[in-house]
């Protein structure tokens, strides 16, 4: 190559980068918005109902729930003959303040996804729904090219009518080999300045936590664009994943980590820096059998966590309350507890009401919702003080 | 022409340029009829049925993002086979598997989780597509014909070629890092040869 031939290439580099620097997503970390706090004079609430008491399905699993702003509950879940099988869909039902569960209706299939992004898929599997502030609902899902959930990709979906259509499935690019293997299933939380902060975890060579930064992209006259995003990693490794975040300032937040290891204890990681950068992960006082988890603040700075109380199986499910930023926790009530029987993945969410919801997989085939308010979990708290109090002092 | 049926199209190109390679094979004298022959054997190859989806839609299933240096590296090895010229010398290819060694080196194992530092979230940033640039700048000063290369994956990216956003997607995947990887293990074998003690 002649010298001028060799400068006038460098310079077409240098512009071609300018070009792809100008491009770069604008999509920021950080910036957390703390969840909406509970009203603690109402009067103690509790309820516990099925999503879903006549599916028939051999199957279902991994609920979670969005509130959208009209105050309607939205929830999806998948289920079918077993996991990673092909004839596994994706369900949704809603609940309108006051009202039942709508019948389960299909809003995601192997065929369906096949469809949208032209390409093999052989199952699907979980599914997140993130109600944004426009009354739009994205549905975030896992289709598995090959193999079980190492060899999972994560895609991305949106309805402007709740959920009764459904955009084109569109494929997001989360990893480099191959793009194995992103999975997702623990709540969201939402970004200032819009935008959603949804915990991923990858499950291919090894297993550990991770954070999906979304953001809508607002397109011309107001109508949806690009979906911007970007993630981060909490940890790498092989011995926690599935994080559940909760944010406790705008960039003050912990996650709480299902153990991969022989531990068998809930995890806990920090982050001083709108979760940017991730303190390595010590093992909690709490017990865990290799299973989901769920947490979310209250409006007392208290933490709630919802998790299977064994090192061996899931056939409890329980609910701890720490005042200390999850250092030392009070066990507060055992809401099922069955031998020979899973309780597991709990998905816990708070409407703008103050009303906590918890979702989670009963005995495999039932999608059960447990309702309570943080006054119900204040006069607990008061009997469990009381009943210790009187151990101590008969 | 929508994004995702151009991302599908560029995804078809490289099992396309390299299904044509090894047709074509080692053989000196080229016909045309061998040389369209291979092109279109090739297309019709990779539209053959396999459980209801074309060999293409296996390959987007499991590489979506082919690397534009591996495209057109591809298309490169083509030209030289087509043409019977060397366009690229040897320490031009000797540049593009050290390029595709060290990025796969850097890239997978911490990508895939080995430490807390992911490097492939980089890829969202400036970061990596900066350094490219300036690898690509250096080497064309040099002379290096690879640094025409290093120029693709940043046009691909601003021309949004790709299904991913991510600039390492453009710069390297699992087979030109693999490929990469074993050119400079070959590589360093051969010089090793070289400098061992003559018997």
């Amino acid at each position: 190559m002649s010298i001028p031939a060799r400068l006038l290439l460098a310079l077409v580099a240098g512009l071609l980068c300018w070009g792809v620097i100008r491009n770069v997503s604008p999509l920021k970390t950080g910036g957390f918005v703390v969840e909406q706090t509970g009203r603690i004079d109402e009067k103690p609430f509790f309820k516990n109902e099925l999503i879903n008491p006549e599916q028939g399905l051999p199957m279902v699993h991994v609920a979670s729930l969005a509130q959208m702003p009209d105050g309607i509950m939205a929830a999806v879940w998948y289920g079918g003959t077993a996991e990673c099988q092909p004839d596994v869909k994706i369900y949704f039902s809603q609940q309108e303040p006051g009202a039942a569960w709508t019948a389960p209706r299909v809003i995601m299939t192997r065929e369906r996804a096949e469809r949208d992004l032209r390409r093999p898929v052989k199952a699907i599997g979980n599914a997140l729904l993130l109600a944004n502030t426009d009354g739009s609902l994205r549905l975030l899902f896992v289709t598995i090219a090959m193999g079980k959930w190492s060899g999972s990709q994560l895609n991305s979906c949106l309805s402007n009518d709740g959920g009764l259509t459904w955009t084109r499935a569109e494929r997001l690019t989360l990893s480099p080999f191959f793009n194995f293997s992103e999975l997702v299933r623990n709540r969201a939380v939402p970004l200032v300045g819009g935008g959603w902060c949804v915990p991923i975890y990858q499950e291919f060579l090894g297993k550990f936590p991770e954070l999906l930064w979304l953001k809508e992209q607002q397109g011309e006259q107001g109508h949806r664009g690009q979906l911007l995003y970007r993630k981060s990693r909490i940890a790498g490794g092989c011995s926690s994943f599935q994080p559940a975040l909760i944010p406790l300032n705008t960039s003050r937040a912990l996650v709480f980590l299902r153990d991969y290891t022989d531990n068998r204890k809930i995890f806990i990681s920090r982050s001083d820096d709108g979760g940017i950068f991730w303190k390595k992960p010590m093992p909690t006082k709490l017990p865990n059998p290799d299973s989901g988890i769920s947490g979310l603040k209250l409006s007392d700075g208290k933490l709630l966590l919802a998790y299977n109380n064994s090192t061996l199986s899931r056939d409890n499910l329980t609910i701890a309350v720490s005042d200390d930023q999850g250092e030392t926790w009070e066990k507060l009530v055992t809401l099922e507890k069955e031998s020979g029987s899973t309780f597991s993945y709990p998905f816990l969410s708070r409407s703008p009401d103050g009303l906590i919801d918890l979702a989670y997989t009963r005995k495999g085939k039932e999608i059960a919702v447990t309702s309570f308010n943080e006054a119900w979990i204040a006069e607990t708290c008061a009997s469990l003080s009381k009943i210790k109090s009187e151990a101590k002092h008969p | 022409m929508s994004a995702q049926i151009l991302h599908q199209f560029y995804a078809c190109l490289a099992p396309w340029l390299a299904l044509s390679l090894l047709l074509l094979g080692r053989n000196p004298f080229l016909s045309r009829l061998r040389l369209f022959g291979s092109l279109l054997l090739a297309f019709f190859l990779l539209r053959i049925p396999l459980g209801g989806w074309s060999l293409f839609s296996w390959f987007r299933t499991l590489e979506m993002n082919p690397s534009f240096t591996l495209t057109g590296l591809l298309c490169l090895a083509l030209c030289q086979r087509l043409s019977g010229q060397m366009i690229f010398r040897a320490e031009d290819w000797r540049a593009a598997w050290i390029v595709g060694a060290i990025g796969s080196l850097l890239l997978y194992p911490m990508g895939l989780g080995l430490t807390p530092i992911d490097p492939y979230s980089w890829g969202w940033g400036p970061a990596v597509s900066i350094v490219t640039a300036a690898f690509a700048t250096l080497l064309l000063i040099r002379g290096n014909r690879f640094g025409i290369i290093l120029i693709l994956p940043l046009l691909g990216s601003l021309l949004n070629l790709q299904e991913s956003v991510n600039f390492w997607d453009a710069l390297i995947d699992p087979f030109y890092g693999g490929v990469s990887l074993i050119a400079v293990i070959l590589i360093v074998i051969q010089s090793f040869r070289k400098c061992g003690p003559s018997v």
